[in-house]
């Protein structure tokens, strides 16, 4: 028993000190709804560069507003890397945001960031199709090449598109579809749609990856998501859907009272740099810094996509969308 | 025995004044299982009737009751958790049967085997399933190639299938120690008297294991009910119920329409609890060990073999499966050996979090439930049957709605806990103080008083025959206690997954977000840590006991 205390006791105390000598002065806390694989990439490149650690909490994009915004005023994050372009213009409304001049995104322009620094696009990314040909030909599909081919019959329960209620991915196609085709229409469209849809996932980068193990033919998601999986690989395909997509700008910003507002800073400021952007490109299609080239090699067909609008209307459109389809 | 006790417990209980500490202790304890269970319950409840939020209002439940998803959801739920009870139930009986009266090398094998999901993070089951039997599984594929039926695995009977692997060894684990500490004079009698084997075991063996079979129904259930991992890997957008509670909070902050998901999880869980705690307890049939378990007829032995090596096989294929998908690049589509997925430098990071958040949720746990469990016994404590009725209750709470119901208090003013080490570990701790309360409860009701007497007339005070007499006996339970906690602690998703934060990530939800990007190769990675060091703590406890002379 003697001996057994001992040892219980020691092992708590060894425990108990290396729990606390875990989390040194310099970490910074952060969401994140960039994929895990590219943000531990980010966050090494950032402690190497800085020496600022970081701590972060991967989520879908939707699942992160949510939570940020029901923790408002105490959110349990110093920052926001990787993030809808539209939550930043509500974030912005709401008074959440701390702003702070970046030098090193001077030469960054303007339409990618905030006047008063309240939010920074890093990089932007659109809406595309994955698509699994060996499958298409196994099951004596065509090859789809608009939106609009998605609603033939013929693709009954081989989609997967990503939930709107969890994932950006899913919100941007959903409101580049409002904007597109006006909104009647568009629910109108994502009814027949549901008809094709053989699941929705919570994340959105989830239906590349279906679509990549054969276990959908065809999967709604977004640029990346896809590049990485064919890079990997996978025997799957992008494709540009005809009528054109919709892009997001992707966002890093602080949150008003951060604990430690200095190594944000310093985080934000890494990111725009030349270093930072190159970075960010090897895993983007695009990023904000002129000069530095992203992932695409092609011209996407990208539609005028108005996150203004898409920020004003998301509550509306999530409501409507949960009546009609949960 | 029991006369034996009951005399010498009067003293004790005449004597009713009860010591400062043991007082203080108590109310300490009360404090805390009202604050980190009951608190958040009833939190739940009332959030459910809008309150907190403008009011009282029938409206979540109106909305609950007109919108099919959300009885979807309900009738999904209950019928999932039913069947896979009842499935598991038809194999557990024969497995436990089965291992429990042969003695080979092979059937101690399959006892760890049948073990062996606890070790892992409940929803592993659906990654492998979802490999093996996916629109495009390997084992789909040769269905398709040979009889030309394209089947899916998503959706109901995927979860259904997920769960019968998951909760297979807590039936099981009830079952076989019923039988294997039934007296089998009882079966050589009837075995005597004429009856075949079958006739033994269906008019003997069954009905003396019957309250553990209806124990180990009943706790499935509740377990199948609340799962929540399962439906939101597996289950194709199907509802169910606390895979749409969580959706309801994190995608919508929808905490009201969530809250009442969660009274509808909790309330068959509370029926239950009751039933078990209240009815069932009066039954439990006196065992004894008289000797070895009787052996089996070879053709009864053959059936239980049978059913036995089907389900050990499916549980090992679901482990191999996950191990393979670990150490290939992409598995079925590109099996190249790799060891790419265990380069996750945040992973290693969350499972130290889980091992320390766990380690002291098991002391807790293991500690506070010892201690009143001793006092429940033995002191004339106030509110003992409460203490002990909310501990208890603790265990059948559904995860999820201890989450949710965390989150309504903890989270913002007054504590500001939500996202703390501090809060994971005490809601892990409470949500199993009732496995050492009612260990201790149960060994302290083996120990004759006359041991504390003997040292109280040697002259030592309360406090120092607890420390000296007392704590030592308590070690085989403490222990108990400390492994069960430590080990549901690691693998457990569906609360704390409503309390990380960055910087306290843990990782078993980290392998659940991971799967939920569809990472099959690095979920499985990750899941295979994960059980290597649930399987080394396990190791080091078992040489610690040996070291130090205790057994569990």
């Amino acid at each position: 028993m003697e001996k057994m205390k001992k040892w219980i006791v020691g092992l708590a105390s060894v425990l108990v000190l290396s729990a606390c000598g875990s989390s040194g002065d310099n970490t910074v806390t952060m969401y994140t709804h960039n994929d895990e694989e590219e943000m531990q990439s980010f966050a090494s490149a950032v402690e190497e560069e800085t020496g600022v650690n970081i701590d972060v909490l991967r989520m879908s994009s939707e699942e992160a507003w949510s939570r940020i915004d029901s923790e408002y005023p105490d959110v349990n994050a110093d920052m926001m890397w990787g993030m809808l372009h539209s939550f930043a213009l509500v974030a912005e409304e709401e008074d959440m945001l701390e702003p702070y001049e970046s030098d090193t995104w001077d030469d960054v322009p303007d339409e990618f960031k905030d006047p008063d620094g309240q939010w920074y696009g890093w990089s932007y990314w659109f809406n595309a199709v994955a698509i699994n040909e060996d499958l298409l030909d196994e099951l004596g599909l065509d090859r789809p090449e608009s939106w609009e081919d998605l609603l033939d019959p013929q693709y009954e329960g081989e989609i997967v598109l990503p939930d709107p209620g969890t994932s950006g991915t899913a919100f941007l196609f959903v409101s580049t579809l409002m904007q597109e085709m006006g909104e009647d229409e568009a629910w109108d469209y994502l009814d027949e749609l549901d008809n094709n849809v053989g699941q929705y996932s919570q994340s959105g980068s989830a239906p590349a990856q279906m679509t990549s193990q054969g276990e959908y033919a065809i999967g709604i998601t977004w640029d990346q998501a896809i590049f990485d999986r064919m890079e990997e690989g996978y025997p799957i395909d992008i494709m540009i859907p005809e009528e054109g997509v919709g892009f997001d700008l992707d966002v890093a910003w602080i949150f008003q009272d951060a604990d430690n507002q200095e190594a944000a800073e310093e985080v934000i400021d890494f990111i725009g740099t030349d270093e930072g952007m190159e970075l960010a490109a090897e895993y983007r299609s695009m990023v904000t810094k002129p000069d530095v080239e992203g992932t695409i090699d092609f011209e996407p067909n990208l539609i005028d996509y108005d996150a203004v609008w898409a920020a004003e209307n998301r509550e509306r459109i999530m409501n409507e969308w949960q009546e009609k389809f949960d | 025995m029991s006369e034996l006790t009951e005399q010498t417990s009067v003293p004790i209980k005449k004597k009713a004044k009860v010591e400062k500490g043991f007082l203080a202790a108590t109310w300490g304890i009360a404090a805390l299982l009202f604050a980190f269970i009951l608190a958040p319950v009833l939190a739940v409840f009332v959030q459910s009737f809008g309150i907190g939020n403008g009011g009282f209002t029938f409206e979540y439940y109106a909305r609950f009751f007109s919108n099919p998803s959300y009885f979807q959801a309900l009738f999904n739920s209950v019928a999932a958790g039913t069947v896979s009870t009842l499935i598991i139930l038809m194999i557990a009986i024969p497995f436990a049967l089965y291992v429990t009266r042969s003695n080979t090398y092979l059937s101690k094998t399959y006892r760890g085997i049948g073990l062996l999901p606890l070790v892992a993070p409940p929803f592993i089951f659906s990654l492998a399933l979802i490999i093996l039997f996916g629109r495009r599984g390997v084992v789909s594929q040769w269905i398709a190639d040979f009889t030309g039926i394209e089947i899916s695995i998503y959706g109901f009977w995927g979860v259904v299938i997920a769960q019968i692997l998951g909760y297979f060894p807590i039936a099981y684990m009830m079952i076989e120690s019923s039988m294997r500490n039934m007296n089998p004079s009882l079966e050589h009698a009837s075995q005597d008297l004429g009856a075949g084997q079958g006739r033994t075991i269906r008019k003997v063996t069954l009905p003396l294991a019957g309250t553990a079979i209806l124990k180990a129904g009943l706790i499935v259930f509740v377990m199948a009910l609340a799962d929540f991992s399962n439906p939101l890997i597996i289950g194709g957008g199907e509802n169910f119920l606390a895979s749409d509670a969580f959706l309801l909070v994190t995608g919508q902050q929808n905490l009201e329409m969530a809250a009442v998901l969660g009274v509808f999880l909790v309330l068959p869980s509370f029926l239950v609890f009751l039933f078990q705690t209240y009815i069932l307890k009066d039954h439990e049939v006196a065992t004894t060990t008289g000797g070895a378990n009787n052996p089996l007829h070879p053709k009864v032995k053959a059936a239980m073999f049978g059913v036995s090596t089907v389900m050990a096989l499916f549980i090992v294929v679901m482990f191999v499966m996950v191990v393979m998908s670990a150490f290939v690049q992409i598995i079925g589509i590109n099996n190249e050996l790799t060891l790419d997925h265990f380069s996750d430098t945040s992973g290693w990071g969350f499972l130290w979090n889980s091992v320390i958040v766990s380690f002291f949720a098991a002391l807790l746990a293991a500690g506070l439930g010892i201690l009143q469990g001793y006092m429940t016994a033995r002191k004339n404590v106030p509110m003992k049957k409460l203490t002990e009725f909310t501990a208890l209750f603790g265990l059948a709470i559904p995860g999820t709605v201890m989450g949710i119901g965390y989150v309504l208090i903890f989270n913002g003013a007054p504590f500001f806990l939500t996202g703390t080490i501090f809060l994971l570990v005490m809601n892990m701790a409470f949500r199993k103080i009732g496995v050492g309360l009612e260990a201790g409860i149960s060994k302290m009701q083996q120990l004759d008083v006359s041991l504390e007497e003997a040292s109280s007339d040697l002259g030592s005070g309360p406090y120092h025959t607890f420390r000296r007499v007392v704590a030592p006996l308590l070690t085989p339970a403490f222990m108990a206690g400390f492994v069960y906690t430590f080990m549901t602690s690691m693998v457990s998703v569906s609360s704390v997954i409503f309390l990380i934060s960055p910087g306290t990530n843990l990782a078993a939800p980290y392998i659940l977000n991971l799967a939920d990007q569809a990472a099959v190769g690095r979920a499985s990675a990750m899941s295979f840590i994960l059980i290597v060091i649930v399987l080394a703590c396990m190791g080091l406890l078992k040489l610690i006991e040996r070291r130090s002379g205790t057994s569990v």
